[in-house]
């Protein structure tokens, strides 16, 4: 079935079952309750196939795309940058949860992990290892793909265009500290994004698009099992 | 998409990366079910679990990572209010993946180095995090003694503000 008409399909059927696949759905959970489609928002989100791009992946030395896994894992994805005060620790230590459930549970092999940095310039290799491991992740694992553009402009064509995450980078001076006054000297420059976590079913299509505030690791964990045990 | 469109999708998502969100939480009338949190052998901590919140017993928990520089800044404020009130239990609460690359001695050790001289443990199943909808840190919620949640608030909290909060529990 073609998105136009499952889409229809979505709004015929007033209630939509999750977890139930079949040929024509080509995800497992509901679409979200929210006023827009997913044709309105600027990235990826339900029902939407992944789009398709090629990035370094440092850490392994190889070149990745983002499409490398159809067929054979789920994909949490994300965008960070390492200098960033609170929200991207968050997206990715939420990957790194779930790269520490696959382990736990045996399907690390059918899990693949891809932040992607935006901010080239300052995120080399070693300094998204180590970002990766403060986060709690396992940076040396075949399934932690951390992504990142070659030049300041790719990342604005890949992450800001294709994916429709938007950045923009803020002088310290104009940097909003805390509500208490709070200066955090470790992170001199941010940089204002939308925060978006994406997990994309083994068919390539996204499942849910989380943006805004980042959930809590449980909620990705709730979907990413419910996504598997429909694949399984 | 050019700039303009993934900008103006940015503002309707209407997400920042930068500062941290603040409020109080509503206190519900009726308690909350306890969450058992393992425990680690540290200063002020034995190795075991514990539930929280405590029944009968004020609680404060603050939810932290190791990465986390705003956690770390916490840490002599919480000391502070901790020597003011026998009567409250604190707990800290380590929301990060454990087993990986952060370890429970790696928790351990941050909490040595930052003076820390209550209980902390590790939320290893999630079941706080998913309990509390824990989604970033520092996060602190203040039971009462009905194990009714009756502040939260994320980011950096003063001295005064947490007092307040427990003098009124």
């Amino acid at each position: 079935m073609y998105r136009r008409e499952y889409l229809t399909a979505f709004s015929a059927a007033t209630v939509w079952v999750a977890g139930c696949l079949s040929d024509d759905t080509p995800t497992a959970l509901s679409p979200p309750d929210r006023a827009v489609s997913s044709d309105d928002l600027a990235y990826p989100a339900h029902g939407e196939r992944l789009p398709e791009v090629e990035l370094d992946s440092p850490l392994h030395d190889q070149v990745v795309s983002t499409t490398e896994f159809v067929d054979a894992r789920e994909v949490l994805m994300t965008f960070v940058l390492t200098r960033c005060p609170g929200p991207c620790h968050t997206l990715t230590a939420a990957l790194a949860h779930a790269q520490a459930d696959a382990n736990e549970h045996g399907y690390e092999s059918e899990l693949a992990l891809m932040p992607v940095t935006f901010d080239p310039e300052h995120d080399d290799r070693l300094t998204l290892e180590e970002f990766s491991r403060d986060n709690g992740a396992d940076p040396t694992a075949a399934n932690w793909q951390f992504l990142r553009p070659e030049t300041p402009t790719e990342a604005e064509t890949v992450v800001g265009e294709t994916f429709g995450v938007g950045f923009e980078e803020v002088p310290p001076e104009e940097a909003d500290h805390d509500d208490h006054g709070h200066h955090d000297d470790d992170h001199e420059t941010t940089f204002i994004h939308t925060n978006l976590l994406v997990l994309v079913n083994r068919d390539g299509y996204v499942e849910r698009a989380y943006d805004g505030q980042p959930p809590s690791a449980d909620v990705i964990l709730d979907d990413l099992h419910t996504v598997r045990d429909t694949f399984a | 998409m050019n700039r303009r469109g993934y900008l103006a999708a940015l503002a309707s998502a209407g997400v920042v990366g930068t500062g941290l969100a603040i409020h109080r939480w509503n206190s519900d009338p009726v308690g909350v079910d306890s969450v058992t949190i393992e425990t680690l052998d540290a200063p002020g901590s034995d190795a075991g679990t514990i539930q929280i919140p405590l029944l009968d017993q004020p609680t404060v928990v603050d939810c932290f990572a190791t990465w986390c520089s705003t956690c770390r800044a916490m840490m002599p404020r919480l000391g502070q209010v901790h020597e003011q009130y026998d009567d409250v239990e604190f707990v800290s609460v380590s929301v990060e993946p454990i087993g990986l690359s952060v370890h429970r001695h790696d928790i351990v050790e941050w909490w040595k180095q930052h003076d820390g001289r209550w209980t902390v443990g590790i939320d290893q199943n999630l079941e706080f995090t998913g309990s509390f909808d824990i989604t970033t840190v520092p996060t602190t919620l203040v039971f009462d003694d009905t194990q009714r949640v009756v502040a939260r608030e994320t980011g950096m909290k003063s001295v005064e503000t947490m007092s307040t909060w427990l003098s009124g529990t």
